[in-house]
């Protein structure tokens, strides 16, 4: 309406069936009920304004004021986002939603300021499975395979300890390039597994957990800084509780998503201790290789909190 | 016959400049499909690739294009419709032609301030001023000279603009100034390309910014495989 | 109403003179500039990506380069042969064996002008000879060479696909059976024209000929092989080597070494008259492999490729930044919003998708009109149910028949040149065959299997994530 502040929300994702659509349209349709008259936020899925390389770049231009994308897409800006992306660094998501919520993950969301972004919140989507066309149990499964993985140097460092080649694809191609065989298997959480489909053109998915995919919200600080301080913390206050409400329920989401797998007739391998810790000894000196960009006191922090998990 | 340039007389220069732009058209095409045929096959035969393969093929992609405009405009070989200005008297012509050219300079102006805009916090150097004009440059727009490709290797050669915008920090990849500097590299020539073909409209030497659809030509033109539709 | 302002400024500048691409780009930015609150940066930005941010098109310039290697060959020449010796024997056999002809060469080409160009300068020519009327064979050529975008590969479905996230791989698919309908009918009219009429009939050169033309067309034949095989694999005994943009690269390599070392039509090898007239031979000249990188025949293709290349890719481009307009000002979602509340059934959105292609298909340039269009109409195509491989195929049909209908239509201007004949003469030529056309666009729209079979069967059901 006339006016009103337009706050432009750009995301990669449908609306209504994935984590991050569903908690960007909450969003949207909170900030437009309660801040009716002030700020209008339009939300622009499905990569239709930008897709998730193009996006940063366009907010440090104050042509799109908030987006979501996946944390490794913030590897030029801060290496400490390294640690999300490094196997097995976190138990489960309620060590991460901890790690994330301890002072150390609030100030990761200020680390990007001198380059102008300021994150808002850590959304989650889940853990990461591996699959591939044939059976992975042990990690000897893996090698020689021709695994998709997204450009980041992390999860190439991640696939070559595998013995594995990383092949870099638009996210686009990758169903064909399963389906046809122009790669072996990839990595994803349950609700991409499900959304994607990828179940239907891949021997099974393993549930091995190994690695983390979440978004952040970000925002320019130039642009955040710009605001009356009343209008910054009714945001604030209401991403905050969009946050809080969607993460709590990302759980219930990915048992769905496995679920819809398995009904969809898809294969799910579980691994006992003894394989899981098989994988866990192949990946984890991945660690040391970028120790020195996310800090040994970060890690050390991180491996805290799963201890309590 | 006078819509294409090829047709008048050359100084040496001109014959350089269109053998350059030629050979680098080529040369970019030629690296962009050695590269993807070579990553094929190390996928297929070694199982291994080149992982920056694909970011550079797209980045050579936008340079072949964004490099090859202007030189479209200096041959005129870019589509338009005819059939309207066919049927005008010469004079009528002559205005419509005019007219096609204004656009095509503040097209080209837009564009060139757009892509200066864009690039220029790439560079550590601020973006202009205005919104439909360029009135002066800005002050104080954070630089975005720390922001690198996603897996392009660094190269020696540009070690220096470390120290140059960087403010002393290394580079782990190759910065997207780089890249991007094609952008108002390319929208300066098409400025250039566009008030010369304007000038030749003036002077009575070329009919227009299209090319056009002579039957014999246009044979020719699909022969030397023009047209891909 | 700012839509259709913005619209009525492209239109106007189309009809001045300006180049298409400008006409998109300078509308796209004055509309910015006036109506949002988005900086010309961002135009910037849309035009880099629309080649470094879209790997889909990444096929274009591969495909394209592929095709000019195989057009400057003798590839043409060779599968004309080969059709003739197949199907020459019938009444009007000249005439199918020319339809039989485009729709072989529409499977190594993504273009319809150059398939006319490569199968109707042969084609034409011997058809008069042997007492054919020049409209008949004008139009008939006219009409097979638009088989160049619907039988893949095809740089319209490959813009499509980009447009719409749909895979390339099942767009290609798709685009077989309606193909070879497509073909078979011309070919079945075309002969009942000839019972009619009473056309000459050529004479059967035996199986002998027929072997013969194979073995000499083989090498170029094989390239449909490399990119079908290397697309889709082949069940059971290899699973698919490269992706639909990897394998226009490798078909453009391979092309390159056919028309160097094979058939040595161009490059060190190549018959010159200092060389008597005859082609040398590698073994003799095995400097050859490294010299044909460099030769001029080699950079002469690359070039021209590039440069058709750098002409599409401007106009794409520019229809890109039109499109990333529109997105900024949620146009798209408020056409679909007023369509849908209109309460229009899927029968008449498709009419209505037909009759916005058939009359922009006269102004614009298929691959431009494509990526302007197909973001507007995709989101009710899913509201309402249409399959969006079959959206592809039916937006596909209705580019070959803009592309032989005035005033722009560039097979029109193609075959006016390649006949000697004017334009108008070829317009009333190819209007029997284009009604042809027409009833089986009414087909593809209403008969959905007909697209969807093969990718389906194939690939399973299209996902729609989206
Ligand atoms: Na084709
Ligand atoms: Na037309």
């Amino acid at each position: 309406d006339d006016g009103e502040m337009v706050i432009k929300f750009s995301h990669v994702t449908n609306t209504d069936k994935h984590p991050k659509g569903i908690a960007a349209s909450l969003f949207m349709e909170r900030v437009n009920a309660e801040m009716n008259g002030t700020a209008c936020v339009e939300v622009y899925p499905n990569s239709t304004l930008y897709n998730d390389d193009q996006v940063l770049e366009a907010m440090l231009q104050g042509d799109v004021q908030m987006a979501a994308p996946s944390l490794s897409k913030f590897e030029a800006f801060t290496k400490v986002y390294r640690i999300f992306d490094l196997p097995f660094m976190f138990k489960n998501m309620e060590a991460v939603e901890e790690f994330q919520q301890s002072e150390v993950g609030q100030s990761m969301k200020k680390s990007m300021t001198r380059r102008g972004l300021l994150g808002l919140g850590f959304w989650h989507n889940g853990l990461k499975q591996f699959s591939a066309n044939k059976p992975l149990v042990l990690p000897t499964d893996a090698a020689g395979l021709k695994f998709r993985v997204q450009p980041s140097d992390v999860l190439v460092a991640q696939m070559e300890a595998l013995d594995a080649s990383p092949q870099p694809m638009a996210f686009s191609e990758v169903y064909g390039a399963l389906q046809t065989g122009v790669v072996d298997g990839q990595e994803n959480t349950w609700s991409n597994v499900y959304g994607q489909k990828f179940f239907e053109v891949q021997d099974g998915t393993t549930e091995t957990n190994h690695g983390l995919l979440d978004y952040m919200v970000v925002t320019s600080v130039d642009w955040w800084d710009g605001l009356d301080a009343g209008v910054r913390d009714q945001l604030s206050t209401i991403m905050t509780e969009v946050t809080a409400d969607r993460n709590a329920a990302i759980a219930e989401v990915d048992a769905q998503n496995r679920q819809a797998v398995l009904d969809a007739g898809g294969v799910i391998r579980e691994l006992n201790a003894e394989q899981r810790q098989a994988w866990v000894d192949v990946m984890k000196p991945v660690w040391a290789q970028f120790e020195g960009d996310v800090g040994a006191d970060n890690i050390a922090a991180a491996q805290e909190i799963n201890a309590k998990h | 016959m006078t819509h294409h340039q090829d047709n008048l007389p050359k100084t040496p220069l001109a014959r350089f400049f269109d053998g350059l732009e030629e050979n680098v058209i080529s040369l970019i095409l030629g690296a962009m499909t050695l590269i993807t045929f070579v990553n094929v096959v190390m996928r297929y035969v070694y199982n291994t690739s080149l992982i920056w393969g694909l970011e550079v093929v797209l980045i050579l992609f936008a340079w072949l294009v964004l490099l090859g405009i202007s030189y479209g405009f200096k041959k005129t070989s870019h589509l338009g419709v005819d059939a309207v200005t066919n049927m005008l008297p010469t004079r009528g012509k002559r205005i419509a032609a005019l007219l096609s050219a204004a656009a095509c300079i503040i097209y080209a102006s837009l564009l060139l301030k757009g892509a200066w805009d864009y690039w220029a916090p790439f560079a550590a150097l601020q973006p202009t001023d205005g919104r439909w004009f360029p009135m002066g440059f800005t002050e104080g727009v954070r630089d975005r000279a720390f922001y690198t490709t996603d897996q392009v290797p660094m190269l020696g050669i540009f070690r220096w603009l470390e120290d140059a915008i960087n403010y002393g920090e290394a580079y782990d990849k190759l910065p997207r100034v780089i890249p991007y500097f094609i952008l108002p590299f390319g929208c300066a020539l098409i400025l250039l390309r566009v008030v010369q073909a304007t000038l030749r409209i003036i002077a009575g030497t070329q009919d227009s910014l299209i090319v056009s659809h002579e039957a014999e030509e246009e044979v020719e033109r699909v022969a030397h495989g023009a047209y891909e539709e | 109403m700012e839509v259709v302002i913005l619209f009525s400024f492209v239109i106007g500048l189309l009809l001045i003179g300006v180049p298409i691409a400008v006409s998109l780009g300078l509308s796209s930015m004055i509309f910015l500039l006036a109506f949002s609150d988005t900086s010309l940066a961002s135009v910037a930005q849309s035009l880099y990506q629309a080649m470094a941010g879209h790997y889909t098109l990444l096929a274009i310039p591969f495909f394209i380069l592929a095709s000019s290697f195989m057009s400057t060959g003798g590839v043409a020449t060779r599968i004309v042969r080969f059709s003739i010796a197949c199907v020459g024997h019938f009444h009007g056999g000249l005439a199918i064996a020319g339809v039989f002809a485009c729709m072989i060469f529409a499977a190594l080409s993504g273009s319809s002008p150059a398939t006319v160009v490569a199968i109707g300068s042969i084609v034409i020519a011997a058809m008069t000879k042997v007492g054919y009327t020049k409209d008949f064979a004008a139009g008939v050529i006219c009409n097979a060479g638009t088989l160049g975008i619907l039988i893949p590969p095809s740089i319209v479905m490959v813009v499509y696909a980009s447009a719409t996230d749909v895979s390339v791989g099942r767009m290609f698919l798709a685009g077989v059976i309606p193909g070879l309908l497509a073909g078979t009918m011309l070919m079945i009219a075309i002969y009942v024209i000839a019972r009619v009429k009473n056309l000459p009939k050529g004479d059967w050169a035996g199986w002998g000929e027929i072997w013969a033309s194979f073995k000499d067309a083989f090498w170029g034949l094989m390239l449909i092989v490399i990119i079908m095989v290397g697309i889709y694999g082949i069940p059971g005994i290899t699973g698919a080597i490269f992706t639909p943009t990897e394998a226009a690269a490798v078909a453009s390599v391979y092309a390159f070494l056919v028309a160097s070392f094979v058939y040595r039509d161009m490059g060190p090898l190549a018959a010159s008259a200092e060389n008597g007239g005859v082609t040398k031979s590698l073994a003799r000249h095995p400097q050859a492999l490294v010299t044909a990188l460099f030769h001029k025949d080699t950079r002469r293709t690359l070039f021209d490729a590039g440069k058709l290349t750098i002409m599409l890719m401007f106009i794409i481009a520019n229809a890109l930044i039109l499109k990333h307009v529109l997105t900024d000002e949620q146009i798209p979602q408020q056409i679909a919003n007023a369509m849908l509340s209109a309460g229009f059934g899927k029968i008449m959105f498709l009419v209505m998708v037909n009759v916005i292609l058939l009359i922009g298909g006269q102004f614009m340039e298929p691959s431009g009109l494509i990526v302007i269009v197909a973001p507007l109409v995709f989101p009710i195509a899913i509201e309402l149910g249409v399959d969006p491989i079959h959206l592809g195929i039916i937006m596909v049909v209705n580019m070959e028949i803009g592309m032989i209908t005035p005033p722009v239509g560039l097979n029109l201007f193609v075959t006016s040149g390649v006949a000697g004949m004017p334009m108008m003469a070829v317009v009333r030529a190819a209007l029997p065959f284009l009604a042809i056309l027409f009833v089986f666009l009414i087909l593809i729209t209403y008969v959905p299997i007909i697209s969807t079979f093969l990718p389906t069967t194939l690939m399973g059901p299209e996902i729609i994530t989206n």
